[in-house]
């Protein structure tokens, strides 16, 4: 069994009359256990040539209904480009520049297949992307 | 000054080398490197319906505009999930202390963050979730 750790720390001292320091650690397990995930794709990168939508993870390709994590960050520099994520045909929300994501993933295949797709606002984007799997 | 959310990933035996990944993003608004100036602040709910239950609404007027995310399910049982949709789409299962982070682009009315409570029961006790919104909007209200 493998132990792979997320920690998200969020801190602002101006955002609230407050200071903000939130900070969470998950140990990444199978679906409804405490037994660490034991597989991933490893850290990838992807530069994107064109505009157009592609499919970054098929859910046909990954178990279903599991415990899946998906990290993905945009590594552009510049403001205005983004990447369009989508779960199922569904838009989820754009990474800009410098933004980072993590969510679970069912990869549910019943009904609509829950691909992770991205489309890219510009040519000669990258992405960087990594599945931790529950398989 | 700036609101900022730091990821690291790390692992010593889940690959041949071990895994440490780090990342600082800074929560500036769509296109801009102007910053998040809005929060939901944290909240916290306790759920107990195998139903969906908005947990945030949607508002048209934040169709693209930036917004992010946080999720967390505080429950100290591995086995209790929430299953988290948008736009009645399932994303993916926060377990026990499982968390998210995402953008949300808002891109219509529908496309509102619910979260249910699947496998609950009267006997398993209620799944405390946290929850946060960071974002740019000025009209744009939570259901929090």
């Amino acid at each position: 069994m493998a132990t792979t750790t997320a920690q998200l720390i969020i801190t602002s001292t101006d955002l609230l009359s407050d200071s903000l320091s939130l900070s969470s650690i998950a140990t990444l397990t199978t679906a409804g256990s405490a037994t660490g995930l034991t597989g991933t794709e490893g850290l990838g990168r992807k530069k994107t040539g064109s505009t157009t939508e592609y499919t970054l993870f098929d859910a046909s390709a990954a178990t279903d209904d599991k415990a899946h994590k998906i990290y993905l960050k945009n590594l552009s520099t510049t403001a205005t480009e983004y990447f369009e994520v989508q779960v199922g045909g569904v838009v989820i929300g754009r990474i800009y520049a410098g933004d980072w994501a993590f969510f679970p993933w069912s990869a549910d295949t019943t009904g609509t297949n829950c691909d992770i797709d991205i489309t890219p606002s510009a040519t000669n984007m990258t992405l960087e992307y990594m599945l931790f799997t529950d398989e | 000054m700036a609101t900022t959310a730091t990821l690291t990933l790390a692992s010593t035996d889940i690959a041949g080398d071990p895994v440490n990944v780090s990342k600082v993003a800074t929560l500036t608004k769509a296109g801009s490197t102007n910053e998040l100036d809005q929060s939901s602040g944290l909240n916290r709910v306790h759920l107990r319906s195998t139903t969906n239950k908005v947990l945030l609404a949607a508002n048209a007027e934040g169709n693209d505009l930036a917004a992010k995310v946080y999720i967390i399910n505080k429950s100290d049982d591995a086995s209790l999930y929430l299953t988290v949709t948008i736009n009645a789409q399932t994303i993916g299962k926060l377990y026990g202390g499982d968390f998210l982070f995402i953008p949300w682009s808002q891109t219509d009315v529908d496309a509102d963050i619910e979260v249910a409570a699947t496998n609950w029961t009267s006997s398993t006790g209620d799944i405390p979730v946290e929850y946060a919104l960071f974002h740019e909007d000025t009209d744009f209200l939570t259901n929090a």
